[in-house]
């Protein structure tokens, strides 16, 4: 294998170095090695190891030197395992090699001479481990995607599965495109489809559903970690965000180019000024998890984003993880600091900034019922503030005796207005309270207003965004910030300072050379989006094509999407990521064409089960061959959605400000810290088509996820997720079994088919086709039919339970002025809530189908896909 | 996603080991078979060995949400009676958070305090019960956290990482030791009247797979989420609707016979209402004896005692039941104003509950294998701001100062380590960042935090995140 040395390009060889020993061999082995933990105020055991003096003070176990004594000197013991430490940490296995601790013992009987030199690079790759960042092997146009596929069945002897039945096919390719079960005569229509294209035919009529990019850009938004509020302590609500995922949905429904796409979200402001679209698009940079309040830190909080940003960029577009480059040269990609703080400092210049956008016409922005809603709820909170300020004023005003508030000694007033001074500790909690719940309610009114949540290159007079604690410069005076290299991602200990820049290595590897990135405010982003929106960059169009590919066979062709370094899988078809890259390229960067080219291909349309299994499991045990379809089971947004749909409660309703599902009511009472007091309780939706929407045009609150969608493995909505997990866990029974909302989706459901007026074996038949796409056979009608028998029994013995009282919710929490529990009580549902059909409204026989409906909808068949 | 050869734990055993090692029940063997499918990519919960030889087999983390003070607790300082109320500037500076600086005062400790114990402490006098346990405790003044914003450094102290999104301690513990019932999760969370800044992010599983989530239980209704069905759902009724489901389910195995998850969901069915079954017995404490009930302050005229007296003995059934973490949430210790009524309202209640527990925990031989944590997400100031329009005898938030006390589990018996300054601003002796807490806590757990990794977007990742060393004098 060959291997690259970076040695010849490092450089530490350009610093001045009397004695050469220091800076050759020992500075770049501390940075790299030690520095990390032995660096900054939180060093471990108190020892820095960055410099002579720091050495010489030593750490919780004494001076780490004594120059000229190599054999006294702490350091050189624990390189040499000696005294009890061993440094590195890790054993005999990790220790330094040999002539590295003579260099360490020499250089200290030399007297530990410190003539620094810059933080360098020192690294050897394998070749292997380079893939991702060389050229895309030539476009042969003649292939196909089962060239590549048979040709390592064949390879490996194995015979692929034939191809699956049509009514798989059908239930396959729309959960897969749309997040949503075909219809009974969907499914029949195209099982009598005889036609040579009726499979195409289908694939396009998929393609052009708006309920295509419903569900594509949910995958999007997983990458991209896309949230409705900002989590950590108040979690306050991002009003705008989203305009950004109406916007993805909208790019995937129109198949926008993905270098567009691309260019839009990393620098739509820069690149589109007068495009409303492009700059929603930003909201791209911000979708991290971020909050600044009077307790952080503004360095810290600027640091955060910064890191945020410089990570997200590259793991979505690059498939690239930075994180480790942050501290210290990466240790297994060719990613020095230096490039990591180079690429941040693209965005040293990025301001938050909340624009004025007028809304698009295709843009749902107009809700008037939760408007309405939102603004009573902030005028009431509104009234009781102003009554609890008028308390706090007349007990000044006693105080001081005076009558008036202008007779108040100066500054005590604003006490009152700000703080709440005056107000009896026992009534502190409640005014508290409402003062949180006016901050957290005007910024949801904001929700309907054309505003953008995005960014800006220098700040936006009077358009900034970041909470009142930030503290903006104006535009004319702004510079771009200098951004340094942060040894061990230490904002307090900056080392040099550094140029905007891409990463070094496409230009090392991938004959992609780097642009030069202006230092000026505007710009940089613009010159980023284009170097990573090229066709020359490797790892774009391979990035991209490999997330299509794990989203339709559920893996990867790399199996780790976003990490295409060395720690990630390598490819298990490399000429076939490659083909469909450049397939991808020269379809213009259509989506849909990739799509196509996939959906279209026999590996695609193979069944689940294989005749020969045990032959394939030996020779491929994890299918990574496609021998079969792998089946999966629905994910959570899949499954909440299909549920709705075959109950006919499903709202397709799209777009615009967040709605509320209804969620299990433990969870939506629960009360929660905000800063200084509590979140409002969690109400769901007064309409049934707002709550029963699709799931991804559920409100997205950080700290409070819908638990189904939670125990069904959504994603976290603070990391990025490349990939769900399914894993199989007790409590996801509780959920679907036990579940307020099954339970009611099950109800609804027995309704609806009891409207069909058949007989019950038609029922029963309907019920299945539905769920399954397919009619019962003979046992499995039998089966339900006593099921039946002897719910319908049960229910004509059992009442049903009396229908829930409405009822109000209490909160408490423990009050930091008083120590003493305070108790509110805080609204319940509101007064046109459109309930759901209860048990109470229907026949026994009813209540029996939904027990039947509700087995149904629990079962394997309905939950997995093949 | 973990694959074997990714878990970096010393030994995994086999699957036999796992199952027959531990003398488990038939429930936990159900349990472990229904992970066969997924155990390449889930792991499995059954019990793994230590990777060091420790005596702690279970953790309670009592969790004093807000910031308690260690001034006022377990670290007096006279000095501050001398400079009460002197005021002083701190300068702005652009690595302190807003609220620390500017005009300032010093405020003295409004509480009384007395020797206790062999070890001698000084603490806070009205900790009287809690005062009989000190010699079984290990007081530490030397830890420093590193943000003084109560969600990042909550995500800290419980998941190792500032920012969130990472396995809390918990979770992690699980990941490495597995957990012995397997009809009950294995990290339990007791939350108290809300739940924190931050929220369940503070008991995530992170990047770990599910079953290493903490499952907050909750004080009434169903304890856990939809554990109890919708009501006029008998047990009669939910059995005919699981034996239908079941023959669903075998109709569709037969024609996906090599589908391996089909037998594992189907199982899960069964484990959910074993557990529905079981979970009821575990946290009723109907059955405790009087004398039980009131050493914890259950039952007393203190109603916060009472609540917390509660979830204390809760968190000893649980672990009796063979859960391996359990996470007791106490709120409300951000004095910012009147410590004096706000920390000795907090004081009063943490008395008996607390010392109820240790107390407890030894005299059933618990406490030997039992490890607890008491620690809040940092310390408190020596000085005050002006807040409401007037000074306030309280303090701010304090990252670089804060007491914590383990006890039990391997950990030292009756002593007190580290010190902070004469004022309690900051820790001088025995010094030692979060991370080096949290190794240490796994270490007496049995486990090797550089060992205990999980690879994660190209990370080995860990809970100290970068490595740490263990604090030797907080070992017994």
């Amino acid at each position: 294998m060959k291997r690259i040395s970076l040695l010849a390009c490092a450089s530490f060889l350009q610093g001045a170095d009397s004695s050469g020993e220091f800076s050759k061999l020992v500075e770049p082995i501390l940075v790299r090695d030690c520095q990390g933990c032995h660096g900054g105020t939180q060093a471990f055991s108190n020892l820095d190891l960055r410099s002579r003096e720091s050495m010489l003070k030593g750490g919780s176990r004494g001076p780490a030197l004594v120059p000229g004594k190599a054999s006294e000197s702490l350091l050189i013991q624990a390189l040499e395992g000696k005294g009890g430490i061993e440094m590195p940490p890790g054993g005999a296995k990790k220790r330094l090699p040999p002539e590295v601790i003579a260099a360490f013992r020499k250089w200290v009987d030399d007297g530990a001479p410190w003539t620094p030199a810059k933080i360098s690079s020192k690294w050897t790759y394998d070749d292997a481990d380079l893939w991702a960042f060389k050229p895309l092997r030539p476009f042969d146009r003649n292939k196909r995607v089962d060239d590549f596929i048979d040709a390592k069945l064949a390879a490996l002897g194995i015979k692929p599965a034939p191809t699956a039945d049509k009514r798989t096919l059908i239930r396959r390719v729309s959960v897969d495109l749309t997040g949503l079960l075909p219809t009974p005569e969907e499914v029949e229509a195209f099982v009598n489809d005889k036609a040579r294209d009726a499979w195409p035919q289908l694939v396009d009529r998929l393609l052009g559903s708006p309920r295509y990019g419903e569900r594509w850009a949910r995958h999007w938004l997983d990458v991209t970690r896309y949230a409705d509020s900002g989590g950590y302590s108040n979690d306050f609500e991002r009003p705008n965000a989203w305009r950004y995922r109406d916007y993805v949905i909208r790019s995937f429904n129109s198949d926008k180019p993905y270098a567009e796409f691309i260019k839009e979200q990393i620098a739509g402001d820069e690149l589109y000024p007068g495009k409303p679209e492009a700059v929603i698009a930003t909201g791209f940079l911000r979708a991290g998890p971020w909050e600044h309040t009077g307790m952080s830190v503004e360095a810290v909080t600027r640091q955060l984003f910064l890191d945020d940003v410089t990570h997200s960029t590259a793991s979505v577009f690059l498939g690239l993880t930075l994180g480790c480059a942050r501290c210290h040269d990466h240790k297994f990609d060719p990613l020095p600091t230096r490039d990591y703080y180079r690429m941040q400092a693209v965005f040293s210049s990025t301001e938050f900034a909340r624009p004025k956008l007028p809304f698009l016409a295709e843009e749902n922005h107009e809700d008037p019922r939760s408007a309405a809603e939102i603004k009573n709820t902030f005028d009431y909170a509104k009234t009781k503030v102003s009554e609890y300020r008028q308390m706090g004023a007349k007990k000044l005003m006693e105080k001081y005796g005076v009558t008036k508030t202008e007779d108040l000694p100066k500054g005590e007033l604003e006490t009152v207005m700000n703080n709440g001074a005056g107000i009896p500790p026992d009534e502190f909690e409640k005014f508290k309270l409402y003062q949180k719940h006016m901050q957290i309610y005007k910024d949801s009114l904001d929700r309907f207003e054309p505003k953008a949540f995005a960014v800006s290159s220098g700040p936006m007079d009077g358009e900034t965004d970041g909470g009142q604690q930030l503290r903006y410069p104006k535009r004319a005076a702004y510079r771009a910030p200098v951004v340094h290299i942060l040894p061990g991602g230490n904002i307090q200990s900056p080392a040099d300072a550094v140029s905007p820049g891409v990463l070094g290595l496409l230009e090392q590897y991938g004959e992609y050379p780097s642009p030069k990135i202006p230092e000026t405010v505007e710009g940089r982003r613009s010159t980023l989006a284009h170097w990573i929106a090229d066709a020359k960059n490797p790892l774009t169009a391979r990035v991209m094509v490999n997330r299509i590919w794990q989203y339709h066979f559920g893996r990867g062709i790399a199996a780790d999407p976003s990490n295409f370094g060395k720690m990630g899988k390598k490819p298990s078809h490399p000429e076939l990521l490659d083909w469909l890259s450049g397939y991808f390229v020269e379809q213009g960067w259509s989506v849909k064409q990739v799509h196509r080219a996939i959906l279209l291909s026999k590996a695609y349309q193979r069944a689940s089960v294989n005749a020969d299994a045990k032959f394939v499991q030996e020779k491929d045990p994890d299918n990574a061959a496609l021998a079969i379809f792998p089946p999966r089971r629905m994910d959570a947004e899949t499954l909440r959605d299909s549920i709705l749909q075959v109950s006919g409660e499903l709202s397709l309703d799209a777009g615009g400000p967040g709605t509320f599902p209804q969620i299990n009511e433990d969870v939506a009472r629960q009360p929660q810290h905000r800063m200084g007091s509590l979140a409002p309780v969690y109400h769901a939706s007064a309409l049934k088509r707002q709550r029963n929407r699709r799931t991804i045009y559920g409100f997205q609150q950080r700290s409070l996820v819908d638990p189904l969608v939670d125990v069904f493995n959504g994603p976290t909505l603070d990391l990025s997720c490349e990939r769900r997990e399914t894993s199989i866990v007790p409590t996801q029974s509780f959920a679907l079994f036990n579940s307020q909302l099954t339970h009611d989706m099950a109800l609804a459901w027995a309704a609806k088919l009891e409207g069909r007026k058949l007989d019950r074996d038609a029922v029963v038949a309907r019920a299945f086709v539905e769920a399954y796409g397919r009619a019962p056979e003979s046992p499995e009608l039998a089966a339900s039919r006593a099921y039946l028998d002897k719910m319908t029994e049960w229910h004509k013995q059992t009442p049903p339970p009396a229908k829930p009282a409405r009822k109000s919710v209490i909160h408490k929490i423990t009050s930091e002025l008083t120590g003493q529990v305070a108790e509110f009580v805080q609204q319940g549902d509101p007064d046109d809530y459109e309930a759901n059909l209860q048990p109470s409204d229907v026949k026994p026989e009813t209540r029996a189908l939904a027990d039947f409906l509700l087995a149904l909808l629990n079962s394997n068949e309905f939950v997995y896909v093949y | 996603m973990s694959t074997k050869s990714e878990r970096n734990l010393t030994a995994t055993p086999s699957r036999r080991e796992a199952l027959y090692g531990a003398g488990m029940g038939l429930g936990s063997i159900a349990f472990s078979a229904i992970l066969t499918a997924d155990d390449a990519r889930a792991g499995v919960l059954s019990p793994r060995p230590q990777q060091l030889p420790a005596k702690a087999k279970h953790c309670i983390f009592l969790l004093m949400e807000g910031g308690p003070s260690h001034i006022d607790t377990f670290d007096p300082k006279p000095k501050l009676d001398q400079l009460h109320m002197t005021k002083f500037q701190k300068a702005v500076n652009k690595f302190e958070a807003n609220m620390n600086t500017g005009e300032r005062y010093y405020v003295k400790s409004p509480f009384q305090f007395r020797r206790a114990g062999q070890i001698g402490i000084e603490m806070n006098s009205s900790l009287p019960n809690l005062a009989d346990c000190v010699d079984d405790m290990c007081f530490y003044r030397g830890l420093k956290a590193e943000s003084v914003n109560h969600p990042t450094a909550l995500y800290h102290l419980n998941t190792g990482n500032q920012f969130g999104g990472d396995p809390a301690v918990g979770a992690w513990v699980s990941y490495g030791l597995g957990t012995v019932n397997q009809n009950l999760p294995s990290f339990v969370v007791l939350p108290d009247v809300a739940y924190p800044q931050g929220g369940s992010a503070n008991w995530s599983n992170g990047f770990l797979p599910p079953h290493y989530q903490g499952t907050p239980l909750r004080p009434a209704g169903s304890p856990i989420l939809d554990m109890t069905p919708p009501p006029g759902v008998t047990t009669s009724r939910q059995r005919a609707g699981l034996d239908f489901l079941k023959t669903l389910n075998q109709s569709h195995q037969q024609r996906h016979p090599d589908h391996a998850d089909l037998a594992a969901r189907m199982e899960s069915y069964e484990l959910a209402f074993r557990m529905q079954a079981e979970m009821p017995g575990v946290v009723d404490i109907s059955k405790e004896s009087k004398e039980t009930l009131a050493l914890y302050g259950i039952g007393g005229p203190n109603k916060d005692a009472d609540a917390l007296g509660r979830r204390c003995l809760l968190a000893r059934r649980l672990i009796q039941n063979g859960v391996r973490f359990v996470q007791v949430i106490n709120m409300g210790w951000d004095s910012h104003d009147y410590i004096d009524t706000a920390h000795g309202v907090r004081l009063a209640a943490l008395d008996k509950p607390v010392s109820g527990l240790l107390k407890d925990l030894k005299r059933t031989g618990l406490l030997d294998e039992t490890l607890v944590v008491w620690a809040g997400e940092f310390g408190r100031s020596p000085d005050n701001g002006i807040r409401r329009g007037s000074t306030a005898w309280g303090r701010d938030h304090n990252a670089n100062a804060m007491s914590v006390w383990l006890a039990g589990g391997g950990a030292k018996r009756g002593a007190i380590v580290g010190a902070t300054d004469e004022v309690g601003g900051s820790a001088v002796e025995v010094v030692h960042p979060l991370r080096d807490f949290h190794v240490t806590l796994l270490r007496l757990l049995g486990l090797d935090d550089a060992r205990l990794r999980y690879l994660h977007a190209g990370r080995d990742k860990q809970l100290s995140q970068v490595g740490g060393e263990w604090i030797p004098q907080l070992i017994g």
